[in-house]
């Protein structure tokens, strides 16, 4: 049945596709046979030959239309029409470039900026990890010193747990000039729990992560390419990571980017359970885990729950009972890309938002040209169009419209999505894997569909209501359906509320960002630059050799030209991974089952307080005798407040858990914020302690720190400080991150100043588009009503009455959308209170700056078309008419 | 412009598809023969006959073939295929159940 349809239709489908033009010939030929046989006929019938074609005619009716109706019987009917429609919308797309220019360049800026966005916001928060049966990875809520993971790692049954201590730095030597590399620190299961097979190599082996065996240095592909040349014969050499020679035993495939993608080489923990301290208070790190066959993550976290509470007891000094007591078991996707979240939600909110902005502005054009085409359609109706015909028509402008605002908003958003990648700080997880794929390219053709058919209906629903015989009777003058205004004013009050919500989200932002970074960090910034020092094993494996070299060092640099005070320092403030040491302060006892209390350990030279800027509250500094002479200490103004609240703290005495000497307290230092401009410690650290360098500054690993950071106070730019200090360390010394003091604190508001930045772009395209909107309406109204103003000058009216007459409009407009925008800002804020410092999503002086700068903004746009109302010449528009 | 409002929607193409059972025809012939055989009772406008029959042939019910009249002009010639005249019959037993139907529901005595 089917089969033999196809025979009798299939040709006649290939015929409609191929031969048009016959089959045209055919239709024709078809019509005038029945009108020539009707004529023919009548004339046989006595009818003279004028009267009967003049019959035959009336009786056929329009021979055009029934043609068309012809055509529309066949299926390629459908094809035939789009394919007309879009070479007609192109012609007239064509005849009106600056329209089609605007259009097209408006949806290509917002869909780009959406298409951008989202790449990022899918390749970030959508996808999966890149790990095989990523499902399964987990992550602890908790850190744990090594000791602690020792025992995890060996009691838990649900999950195979591993390690990472991030953000070490390593010097690689025995290869050429000494480098120094961001690294890792991990548990030999890492790679295997993540699955990630090295490129090159073999995974370290269990228990390859304990001393003396841990021996051995995991290369990422890009050190591998850079350092060695990509040779595949590494593998299997020895070379020196911070001077201990290690086996260079994998080379890690490019797209392994763990813990983020600033790691560049892995070595694993060296757990050691005879070094007590750097056992149980080295780095406190995050547990990942990969849940067994079978288990679930309650079960999980279950487990780690108990072993939290068998774990206290095992530390070699009693610790808080409240510590981690809050841990929960988390998918891994969760814990790495958290911190991201809202921050791309709200820029993806953004981004729509621009593109409603976007969308109403075109929906605004296209109307206004459907007014100016009214007489066309009024025509094209008269003709025979179906209202269906002509609202398929404008639907086919819009989409084509916003096919070629898709096309180029990918082109942007391949551009866009560089610039993002480089104005969000390098260590914003996953960010290296969002790219421009085909779900991305699909989000960008539905997003360009959407929007086409959005601003399309605006037209449509327009041209449904229009009434055929007044605009034809009207010469096309009047007969603008206030229908349409009315939806024109709609449209702008919506464009208006959406660019006040984007402003005043820039504005909390904005605002909250410049009151943190007005926060007094406790020292003075400005004209510091600092460099990182890591000398080699050599040098350092004797304590006196390093401190001698170090002192050499500092002398040299202090006496350079231009610099005018130098210091050492283990760890900057707002740098991360200072040094913990738990201490016993005089007069002061622990709760019960409390430990005592763990402390950021600053190790310095007596130069340090002065070079910083900082300042002194009571007491002394450091100075060179303190170096040789009996053990010092400096605390912290809020250290001092919390363990002697109500005495003097000089003079008196804490010691490091684990050694035997006291320290005297000779002075307190005003705090500082030393984790980042918010705070001056995470909240696990009970006090700050400063003590000079010398052989008994011992850190975790009862080793004094080898690696110190020189702070230059100078007015040299940083490219000269670097050559300065490059000059005076011996060759075999790495040296690395040599920046201004002002960079270090930018960094650590890296991510706010971004977001920062990308909303106030946002914000000012949203108010841009936001005044054209509004230019637009009202240049319309003026120019429907010209004729109006025309009169009413004529009668006597004075032009400032005019003024008042289309101002008002636009105050009314933007009154109302300022007032909705302020309603859905309150509304929408609270999504940004995670992100803001110091102020509340509703801070009122935020609003009505906003506010008050938008109704500015807009009424400036108001003001072109009042003008032109104001300057209308009576005499040239009622002659016009 | 629009269906015959006097013919009960779906029945012209009954009537084309039965005119066409007795022997090929072109539109002129068939508009003629309309209104013959209905006695003017059935008026088709010539508008909306051609429309029916190229539906008729688009659905294969009908195939088309030229042919050159004696005045020389391009004739196109419609004839029932088989599927039309399966389709014929289908229609004639819809028709005449449906035309039984509402003779009872009129002779109805109330």
């Amino acid at each position: 049945m089917r089969l033999q349809r196809w025979r009798y239709t299939l040709p006649l489908r290939w015929r409609a596709l191929i031969g048009r033009r016959e089959v045209e010939r055919d239709l024709d030929d078809e019509i005038r046979d029945h009108i020539e046989s009707r004529i023919e006929s009548l004339i046989a019938r006595g009818v003279p030959p004028d009267e009967a074609r003049r019959r035959v005619r009336s009786e056929f009716g329009a021979v055009d239309l029934a043609k068309e109706r012809c055509r529309e019987a066949s299926p390629m009917h459908v094809v035939d029409t789009l394919a007309k429609d879009l070479r007609y919308t192109i012609r007239t797309l064509w005849r009106s470039p600056a329209f089609a220019a605007v259009a097209i360049l408006t949806l290509a800026l917002g869909i780009g900026a959406n298409t951008a966005v989202f790449s990022l916001v899918y390749n970030v928060l959508i996808a999966r990890l890149p790990y095989p049966a990523s499902g399964n990875l987990v992550s602890v809520t908790a850190t744990y010193p090594n000791g602690a993971f020792a025992m995890m790692r060996d009691e838990l049954r649900a999950m195979d747990a591993a390690v990472y201590a991030e953000g070490h730095r390593f010097t690689l030597s025995g290869h050429g000039q000494p480098l120094n590399v961001f690294g890792a620190r991990i548990s030999a299961e890492l790679f295997a729990i993540l699955g990630v097979e090295p490129a090159l190599g073999r995974w370290p082996r269990p228990r390859e992560d304990e001393a003396p065996r841990d021996r051995i240095v995991v290369l990422s592909h890009a050190l591998w390419l850079r350092q060695f040349g990509g040779n595949p014969g590494v593998v299997g050499r020895s070379i020196a990571v911070d001077g201990v020679p290690r086996e260079i035993i994998a080379v890690m495939p490019p797209a392994f980017v763990f813990p983020s993608a600033r790691t560049q080489a892995w070595i694993p923990l060296g757990l050691d359970p005879t070094n007590t301290t750097g056992y149980w208070a080295g780095d406190y790190m995050p547990v990942i885990g990969r849940l067994r066959p079978g288990a679930s993550r309650g079960a999980a976290e279950a487990e780690v729950r108990l072993f939290q509470s068998r774990v206290l007891a095992r530390f070699p000094w009693p610790m808080p009972a409240e510590w981690n007591k809050d841990l929960a078991v988390v998918p891994l996707h969760d814990a790495m890309v958290g911190g991201v979240r809202t921050p791309l939600l709200i820029l993806i909110a953004g981004v729509g938002l621009v593109l409603a902005i976007a969308c109403a502005n075109v929906a605004n054009l296209t109307l206004s040209r459907a007014a100016v085409r009214e007489r066309e359609i009024a025509i094209r109706t008269a003709m025979g169009a179906t209202p269906w015909r002509i609202a398929r028509h404008l639907l086919t402008e819009c989409l084509t419209l916003s096919a070629c605002g898709g096309v180029l908003g990918v082109l942007l958003a391949t551009r866009g999505l560089a610039v993002l990648k480089r104005m969000l700080p390098a260590d914003t997880p996953r960010i290296n894997e969002a790219a421009l794929d085909w779900r991305v390219l699909t989000f960008a053709a539905v997003l360009a569909i959407v929007t086409g058919c959005g601003f399309g209906l605006a037209p449509v629903l327009q041209t449904r209501r229009m009434r055929l015989r007044s605009t034809l009777e009207a010469g096309g003058r009047s007969g603008g359906p206030a229908v349409a205004s009315r939806f024109r004013r709609l449209l702008t009050v919506a464009q208006i509320a959406c660019g006040v919500m984007l402003v005043i989200a820039a504005g909390l932002l904005i605002r909250s960002l410049w009151l943190l970074s007005d926060v007094d960090p406790g020292f003075q910034p400005r004209e510091i630059v600092t460099a990182r020092i890591s000398p080699t094993l050599q040098v350092c494996e004797v304590p006196e050799r390093c401190l001698t070299f170090y002192r050499s060092f500092e002398e040299a640099v202090e006496s350079a030209p231009g610099v005018r005070g130098a210091a050492l320092v283990n760890t900057l403030p707002m740098t991360g991974a200072i040094a913990k040491r738990s201490l016993q302060l005089e007069g002061f006892t622990p709760q019960p089952r409390q430990g005592a209390p763990l402390f950021w350990l600053t190790v310095v030279s007596p130069a340090y307080f002065d070079v910083m800027g900082m300042r002194i509250e009571s007491g002394r500094v450091f100075t060179p005798a303190d170096l040789a002479g009996p053990a010092v200490a400096i605390i912290s103004a809020s250290t001092a407040r919390q363990f002697w609240p109500t005495e003097n703290p000089i003079g008196r005495h804490v010691r490091f858990i684990g050694e035997t000497g006291w320290r005297t307290i000779v002075g307190i230092a005003a705090d500082v914020r030393g984790f980042d401009l918010k705070r001056s410690a995470p909240s696990f650290i009970a006090g700050i302690v400063y003590v000079p360098y010398n052989s008994s500054a011992t850190v975790e690993n009862g080793r004094i720190p080898s690696e110190m950071t020189v702070a230059i106070r100078t007015a040299l730019p940083a490219e000269s400080v670097a050559a300065l200090v490059r000059a005076r360390t011996p060759g075999e010394i790495a040296l690395s991150d040599v920046r201004r003091m002002d960079d270090v604190i930018a960094a650590t508001v890296a991510a706010p100043s971004a977001l920062t930045r990308l909303l106030g772009a946002m914000a000012a395209l949203a108010v841009t588009l936001g005044c054209i909107g509004v230019y637009g309406v009202l240049s319309y109204l003026v120019s429907r009503r010209i004729r109006e103003f025309g009169i009413r000058l004529a009668l006597g009216a004075q032009p400032r009455d005019l003024l008042w007459l289309v101002f008002r409009e636009g105050a009314v407009l933007c009154g109302v959308g300022v007032a909705i925008g302020i309603a859905g800002a309150t509304i929408a804020s609270r999504w940004l209170s995670s992100e803001l410092h110091g102020i509340t999503p509703t801070d009122p002086t935020t609003y009505a700056v906003v506010a008050l700068a938008i109704s500015v903004v807009t009424m400036l746009a108001c003001y072109i078309p009042t003008r032109r109302a104001m300057r209308v010449d009576p005499l040239i528009v009622l002659r016009d008419s | 412009m629009s269906k015959p409002q006097d013919l009960v929607q779906g029945t012209l193409d009954l009537l084309l598809l039965k005119i066409l059972a007795l022997e090929p025809l072109n539109g002129y012939a068939i508009s003629q023969r309309l209104q013959q055989i209905s006695s003017d009772e059935l008026r088709v406008s010539d508008g909306s006959l051609y429309p029916a029959l190229h539906k008729l042939e688009q659905e294969g019910w009908i195939v088309a073939t030229w042919r050159t009249t004696e005045n020389n002009r391009r004739a196109k010639y419609y004839s029932l295929s088989r599927l039309g005249r399966r389709q014929l019959e289908r229609e004639t037993e819809n028709w005449t159940r449906l035309a039984a139907a509402i003779t009872r529901v009129v002779n109805l005595r109330g």
